[in-house]
C-alpha cells in the first residue's frame, strides 16, 4: 500500500528531514511513527500525500508512483488518503455536519450521497446527536472525532494521523485510539506519528522509529523505546 | 452537477460579500477605467466624422454643380492634371460616393437621408496641394472659383485643423488615463482575490487535503473577479449611453461641432468591447492571484 525506497528529503538551510529511508507498509497495517520532535515524522507523513516531494528516492502510495504523478492527478490521490492533525483543522464557522459534508461536497459527491453518508459516519464516531453544533461548542476529543469523521467519510484506503492525541488528555486519547483501531479493522491502512508512549506500548503495533531523519528501528508489535 | 453549480454560486456570493468594500473599490475602478476608455473612443469617432471630409492632407474641395456638363468637368480635371508642381494629388467623388459620405455623416438622421437622393448632391474634387500654407492654398483654390460648372470651393479652415488636434489630444489623454486605470484595475482585482483567498486559507487547506481539484478551488475566485469586471463594464456602458444622449447633442449645437456625429451603432460596438475588456480585466486579475496562491 505504501512503499518508500531510499527516500531523502532536505529542507532549505540544510536540515535533513529524512535520510535514505526505506519502508514497506502493507494494506491494513497500523504503523506508529515515533521519535523526538524534528526527527522527521511529520515530513514522512507529508511526503505520503504529496504535500512535499522527496529530493531522492521513490515513493509509491496506493499503487501510484508519486514521482511520476502529474500535478493535476494529486487531488485524486488525496481522495484515497484521509488526514487528521493535532490541531484538528476544523472550519469554525461550519457545524459538525457541514464540516464533514464539506469534504464530500468539494470532491463533487452528489447531494443524496452527502445526506446519507454524513449522518452515518457521525454516528460511527459517536457524534450523531451533536451534528448541529459548532466546533467551539465541543470538547477537544469531540473535535478530533469530527476531524476523523471528515477524514474517513470518503472511505479512504489510507489514514494519515499526525499527533492526533497531542492536544488531548490520556482518557480522551484512549477513546480516539479505539476509534482509529476500529477504522483500521475495516481494512484501512493507518500511519500515525505520535509522542504518546502509553498508546504505543498499549497497542503493540508496528513501530518505525526515526532519529534525525534516519530510520533507527522498524519493529512489528513494537514498543515506544 | 447541480451541487457544483449551487456550490459555485454560493461560494462566489460569499466571497463578494465578505470583502464588500474591496469589491466596491474594484468595481468602481473598472467602471471609471472603462468609462474613460469608452468616452475616448466615442470622441475619436465623433472627431473622425467632424473632419472626415478633410482627411489625408486635403486642403480644399471643389464642389461641382450637380448639373455640370462633362465638358465643364473635363476642363477642371485638365487644370488639376496640369498643376502637377502645385498639386500633390486629388480625388474625384462622384454623386454615388457623395451620397455614401452623406449617409455616413448623418447616420443618426434617417429622415434626412430618406429625403435626399444622390442626384441632388454635388460631385467634388478633393485636392491635396504640395504647399499646405493657408495663403498658397487660397491662391491655388481661387483659380477654380469662377470656372464654369463649379458650385463652390471650400477650404479646410485653421479652426478645423485646431479642432482636429485638440480632439486628438483629449482622446489621447483619456486613452492614457484609461490604460493606467486598466493596470490599476487588474492589480486591485488581483489584491481583492488575494484577500478573499487569505481570509479563507483554512478552508482552502482543507479542500486540498480532502482532494478537491485545483479548478474546483480556483473557479469561485475567478468568477468573483469576472463579476467585478462585468459589473464595472455594465456601469461604463450605462455611462456611455447617458453621455451619448445628454452630452453629445449639446456639443453638436455648437456651430463648429455640427458634424460631430456618434451613431448608436458606434456606441453599441464600443459597449461590446467594454464588456469584453471588463471580463478580461476581471479574469486576468483573479487568474494571476489564484495561480500565485494555489499550487498543489
Amino acid at each position: 500500500m505504501i512503499k518508500l525506497e531510499n527516500v531523502t528529503k532536505e529542507y532549505k538551510g540544510g536540515t535533513v528531514a529524512l535520510r535514505n529511508a526505506s519502508a514497506d507498509i502493507q494494506k491494513g497495517e497500523f504503523v506508529f511513527l515515533v521519535g523526538q520532535s524534528g526527527s522527521g515524522k511529520s515530513t514522512f507523513i507529508r511526503l505520503l500525500n504529496k504535500e512535499e516531494a522527496p529530493d531522492q528516492g521513490r515513493i509509491v502510495v496506493a499503487g501510484k508512483d508519486l514521482g511520476e504523478l502529474s500535478g493535476w492527478r494529486v487531488p485524486y490521490l488525496r481522495r484515497n488518503i484521509g488526514c487528521i492533525f493535532q490541531d484538528f483543522k476544523l472550519l469554525p464557522k461550519k457545524t459538525v455536519y457541514e464540516n464533514v459534508a464539506f469534504a464530500l461536497e468539494v470532491i463533487g459527491r452528489p447531494k443524496h450521497v452527502v445526506k446519507k453518508q454524513v449522518p452515518a459516519i457521525l454516528d460511527l464516531v459517536g457524534l450523531g446527536p451533536k451534528l448541529g453544533n459548532f466546533p467551539d461548542e465541543l470538547s477537544g476529543g469531540e473535535q478530533q472525532r469530527v476531524s476523523i469523521a471528515r477524514a474517513f467519510v470518503n472511505r479512504p484506503l489510507i489514514l494519515l494521523a499526525d499527533e492526533p492525541t497531542g492536544n488531548l488528555d490520556p482518557a480522551t486519547s484512549v477513546g480516539i485510539m479505539r476509534l482509529l483501531d476500529r477504522i483500521n479493522r475495516t481494512g484501512t491502512t493507518v500511519v500515525m506519528a505520535t509522542h504518546d508512549r502509553g498508546i504505543v506500548d498499549t497497542m503493540r503495533r508496528r513501530v518505525i522509529e526515526l532519529d534525525n531523519g534516519n530510520i533507527e528501528r522498524d519493529q512489528s508489535r513494537g514498543v515506544y523505546e | 452537477m447541480a451541487l457544483r453549480v449551487e456550490y459555485l454560486i454560493r461560494e462566489t456570493g460569499t466571497n463578494l460579500w465578505r470583502n464588500v468594500w474591496l469589491t466596491i473599490a474594484a468595481v468602481l475602478t473598472v467602471f471609471v477605467c472603462l468609462a474613460l476608455l469608452g468616452v475616448s473612443i466615442l470622441i475619436g469617432r465623433g472627431a473622425d466624422s467632424l473632419t472626415s471630409q478633410w482627411k489625408g492632407g486635403i486642403e480644399f474641395i471643389i464642389f461641382m454643380k450637380p448639373v455640370a456638363t462633362p465638358d465643364e468637368d473635363t476642363a477642371i480635371r485638365k487644370v488639376l492634371d496640369e498643376s502637377g508642381s502645385e498639386i500633390k494629388s486629388y480625388k474625384y467623388l462622384d454623386q454615388a460616393a457623395a451620397y455614401d459620405e452623406f449617409k455616413k455623416l448623418f447616420a443618426d438622421k434617417q429622415e434626412l437621408i430618406d429625403s435626399i437622393s444622390p442626384t441632388v448632391l454635388p460631385p467634388s474634387y478633393r485636392v491635396v496641394p504640395v504647399d499646405s500654407d493657408a495663403d498658397a492654398v487660397a491662391q491655388l483654390g481661387k483659380q477654380f472659383e469662377d470656372k464654369p460648372g463649379v458650385y463652390e470651393v471650400k477650404y479646410a479652415s485653421e479652426t478645423l485643423r485646431n479642432l482636429e488636434s485638440i480632439t486628438n489630444i483629449i482622446g489621447f489623454g483619456l486613452l492614457v488615463a484609461a490604460v493606467v486605470l486598466f493596470i490599476v484595475s487588474v492589480l486591485l482585482i488581483l489584491n481583492t482575490t488575494f484577500t478573499a483567498m487569505t481570509s479563507r486559507r483554512r478552508e482552502i487547506e482543507v479542500m486540498k487535503l480532502v482532494g478537491a481539484t485545483n479548478w474546483f478551488i480556483r473557479i469561485p475566485y475567478m468568477l468573483e473577479g469576472l463579476v467585478h469586471g462585468l459589473v464595472g463594464a455594465l456601469g461604463a456602458v450605462g455611462f456611455l449611453v447617458v453621455f451619448k444622449n445628454l452630452v453629445f447633442p449639446r456639443v453638436q449645437r455648437i456651430d463648429l461641432f455640427q458634424y460631430f456625429r456618434v451613431t448608436s451603432g458606434e456606441v453599441w460596438t464600443t459597449s461590446i468591447w467594454l464588456v469584453l475588456l471588463g471580463a478580461a480585466v476581471g479574469v486576468i486579475g483573479s487568474t494571476f492571484a489564484v495561480w500565485r496562491y494555489l499550487d498543489v
